[in-house]
């Protein structure tokens, strides 16, 4: 078939999924054989139920690994009990994949599940606004691309390390933060902050103070000129505009 | 047989005739035959490369190849690229700067990709290595200008000094002037990534103008565009260059000189740079523009209408890296010019903006795919994408080598039809059998990654971010793709199920990244324990993993194979499973 462009018919699939043979393909041998106790490691369906494809074995929703419930209790049986690293079996060529339950209220209630749910959330980190990583654009780029498109150098200055101005996570600029005492550096994305107070909670966060001891540590910068300065003194709209890196220091007194 | 042997080829001849052997593949098929070839051969590698720096320690290295020249290193994780890798995670280079200081006196090349650098280990280059000539940064860090300096003082013989997309503390542009007035044998020069404002210009013209061997030179955006003709000049037989800003208000007599600059210099086949561009400069380049095959403008704000001036006059271009103001109508003039184009990466010029900027979508590829013969490889940032598209795309592209597509939007379906974009990928992996490099976007499902496991068999590489429904989906690839050696995964519902059924596969794989995914902290220690050589490192920098119940998924898990066992130099946030090992902390 003619394929043009515009057209909205797309091809039919090019493996017609009922048809799916699962002995056809996956040679691939496993060096470490896998435990394949039937009883850990029912059959997985693909398509309609009703297409079992390795008859072997054979559902059974008894030793689901996804069963409802506590959720450590059951995921340790599971991982414990099934032999999964038997060296002495080899692989057979038939694929024996894991148990799905078809109902799809047994993923609901799969406890990792709804950790799922939560850790979800936590791609989004930085309050909520924009994904990490996305679009997977090298830092570089990002940089590059705060110019106004207009097909001229309107300023041919440096592009500045700005506050983000609307948009998804737009412009977001990591600036180097050190503790005093910690060899190690680490990064934090200033465009998803807008308050010293968010700031100084994520930077707490990062690198482990407790609210208690939070009162012993203060937060300071190096501005452009080199200077060193309190990161409270001065109103956060100059903050972020002139702050090249960031240092927690442990106040005295 | 072996006696047989040794009388009837001499280890000088043997020595002799491995020493066209070049290719890491064929040298450890060599080292297979026998004992004694696999001696001859060790003694004579003189160049080795190592994926994953923590995949074997420098003593065996050294051990095991006790005369190597050259050596290539790669630390962290492609992820890392998109900050996915937290800061001091890893990739130390320092360690074995150290260790072949003592053991390769004559070592003379050291290429490094995304590994931590400091001061002190180029320090340490610079005093170890008397006959050093090639240090390649791509994409590294944790070292200054000082570090720099060091560098270009000592090393008498230094050929190549490409810093490449590193991140480089620019304390000041001074470092240049301890190249040496003596030194005249660089042939490469890349400090494109260099910030700071200001270098040292007259030394980087004196130190151009002394090396007639340069062939390639990639300025950084502190030399501006008047500037250019006399670097050029001194250089006209650059092959490669790069020019800083090109931008300036138009002046006849700026612009006269610098076509006549670029003119007279025969040999240039390959140009990027070009920030903050003045399109009525590009003119400039026409001389030069026939021999072209390669161009990066990447950086180039420049619309669509001068980029299509530029590239008309490319008729030879193979390699184009572009904004994606090159728009749909951009790319259908680079099809109909550029018939020996092999590579096209679009870069987005509004990656988090919520609307399209540019009139740049599907259509744009599609034209390049039928205008283009020779396309490989392919990276593709855009907004919408459609199954009929893609089929399209590997109909006409059988040989693509190399296809990474963008959709800026997470699980955005087929435009035309609000499906998944199963089928369209399904027809790459199927018609593009040679594919080795892939990247997904766009709405998926589990089927995706059965056509990816049946058909990918040479695949390689695999990136996939947003994607599938169940392990499934996991699991099709980690025992279909025979050749699958660097697996990256973000944000799909992958647990614990397809990554123990497959855990042997691990070890015949360089490394899996997977984060925000649902892999249980159970199943990384399990994975740990009964895997002892593959390393299984979770990172987490909120909290550690043993703080919730064993169920909960970790943040981020990194797989990699090793011999060296687990590494000892991690930050707090970051955990080694094992047996042996314990938590590794």
């Amino acid at each position: 078939m003619e394929l043009q462009l515009g057209l909205a018919l797309p091809p039919p699939p090019l493996i017609p999924i009922e048809t799916f043979d699962l002995n056809s393909y996956g040679n691939y041998e496993t060096r470490e054989a896998l435990g394949t106790n039937a009883l850990s490691w029912p059959l997985l369906k693909l398509g309609p139920a009703d297409n079992d494809i390795n008859n072997i074995h054979h559902h059974n929703s008894s030793s689901s690994s996804s069963s409802s419930g506590g959720g450590a209790g059951c995921k340790k049986r599971s991982f414990d009990e099934a032999p999964f690293f038997d060296e002495k079996r080899n692989v057979p060529k038939t694929l024996h994949l894991l148990l799905w339950t078809n109902q799809p209220n047994d993923e609901d209630d799969d406890p990792s599940n709804v950790l799922h749910e939560n850790s979800s959330s936590a791609i989004f980190k930085n309050d909520g606004e924009g994904l990490v990583g996305w679009p997977p654009v090298k830092t570089w780029r990002k940089k590059v691309h705060h110019q106004i498109p207009n097909g001229g150098a309107e300023n041919n200055r440096l592009p500045a390390v700005e506050n983000g101005i609307g948009g998804r996570a737009s412009k977001s600029t990591y600036v180097k933060v050190k503790m005093e005492g910690v060899p190690i550096a680490r990064k934090i994305d200033l465009s998803v902050h807008h308050s010293f107070e968010g700031l100084t909670n994520t930077l707490m966060r990062m690198f482990g103070i407790s609210d208690g001891n939070r009162k012993s540590f203060k937060l300071t910068y190096q501005d452009r000129e080199g200077d060193r300065l309190l990161a409270e003194d001065v109103p956060w709209r100059t903050f972020i505009r002139s702050l090249k890196c960031l240092k927690l220091i442990r106040s005295r007194g | 047989m072996q006696k047989k042997m040794a009388y009837s080829f001499p280890d000088e001849v043997l020595e002799q005739v491995f020493s066209f052997i070049q290719s890491d593949k064929d040298r450890n098929a060599v080292s297979l035959v026998c004992k004694s070839w696999d001696e001859i051969e060790r003694w004579c590698r003189r160049k080795v490369f190592i994926g994953n720096c923590y995949a074997v320690s420098p003593r065996m290295v050294i051990r095991r190849f006790p005369e190597v020249r050259s050596i290539k290193l790669k630390g962290k994780p492609h992820f890392a690229d998109f900050n996915l890798v937290p800061d001091g995670w890893g990739g130390y280079v320092l360690p074995w700067i150290a260790e072949m200081a003592g053991a390769y006196p004559w070592l003379e090349e050291i290429r490094l990709k995304r590994m931590v650098v400091t001061d002190e280990s180029l320090e340490l280059i610079a005093k170890s290595f008397k006959n050093f000539k090639v240090l390649v940064l791509f994409s590294c860090e944790g070292f200054s200008t000082d570090g720099l300096a060091a560098i270009a003082a000592s090393c008498k013989n230094l050929r190549e000094l490409d810093l490449r997309e590193s991140e480089v503390d620019d304390l000041s542009g001074h470092w240049l002037a301890h190249f040496p007035e003596t030194c005249t044998s660089l042939v490469s020069l890349n400090i494109s990534c260099l910030r700071s404002d200001e270098v040292s210009f007259s030394a980087l013209e004196r130190l151009v103008g002394r090396c007639p061997n340069l062939r390639s030179l990639r300025l950084n955006r502190a030399v501006t565009l008047d500037k250019i003709a006399n670097i050029l000049r001194r250089a006209p037989q650059l092959v490669d260059f790069g020019t800083g800003y090109y931008a300036a208000e138009l002046q006849p007599d700026v612009f006269s000189n610098l076509a006549g600059a670029f003119s007279s210099c025969k040999e240039l086949k390959s140009l990027s740079g070009f920030w903050d561009v003045v399109p009525a400069y590009l003119p400039a380049l026409y001389s030069i523009c026939p021999r072209l095959t390669s161009l990066n403008l990447s950086y180039a704000t420049i619309q669509s209408p001068d980029l299509i001036k530029l590239v008309s006059h490319c008729p030879r271009l193979q390699r184009l890296l572009v904004l994606d103001y090159v728009e749909d109508s951009g790319l259908e003039e680079l099809a109909s010019s550029c018939k020996d184009l092999q590579e096209l990466r679009v870069f987005p010029s509004d990656p988090f903006g919520a609307e399209p900027n540019v009139s740049l979508t599907e259509q744009g590829l599609v034209a390049v795919s039928l205008g283009c013969p020779k396309l490989r490889s392919v990276l593709y940032f855009c907004r919408r994408m459609s199954n009929a598209a893609l089929v399209t795309i590997a109909q006409n592209r059988p040989n693509l080598t190399r296809f990474r597509l963008c959709i800026i939007e997470p699980k955005t379906p087929d435009y035309l039809t609000l499906e998944p974009l199963d089928v369209g990928f399904g027809a790459i992996v199927e018609h593009c059998k040679d594919l080795r490099r892939l990247s997904l976007s766009g709405l998926l499902t589990d089927h995706v990654f059965e056509y990816i496991g049946t058909y990918g068999k040479k695949l390689e590489m695999l990136s996939v971010a947003f994607a599938g429904d169940s392990d499934l989906g996991l699991h099709h690839v980690l025992s279909g793709c025979e050749s699958l050696r660097k697996l990256e995964i973000r944000d799909c519902p992958f647990g614990d199920k397809a990554l123990l059924a497959n855990a042997a596969k691990l070890e015949t794989m360089r490394s899996l990244w997977m984060s925000s995914c649902a892999v249980s902290f159970g199943a990384c220690k399990l994975l740990g324990q009964k895997m002892p050589k593959l390393n299984v490192e979770v990172i987490d920098e909120t909290e550690p993993p043993d703080s919730r119940p064993e169920s909960c998924p970790v943040d981020k898990l990194y797989i990699y194979r090793s011999v060296a066992g687990p590494r000892f130099d991690m930050p707090p946030f970051v955990w080694t499973m094992g047996e042996a090992v314990r938590i590794l902390h």
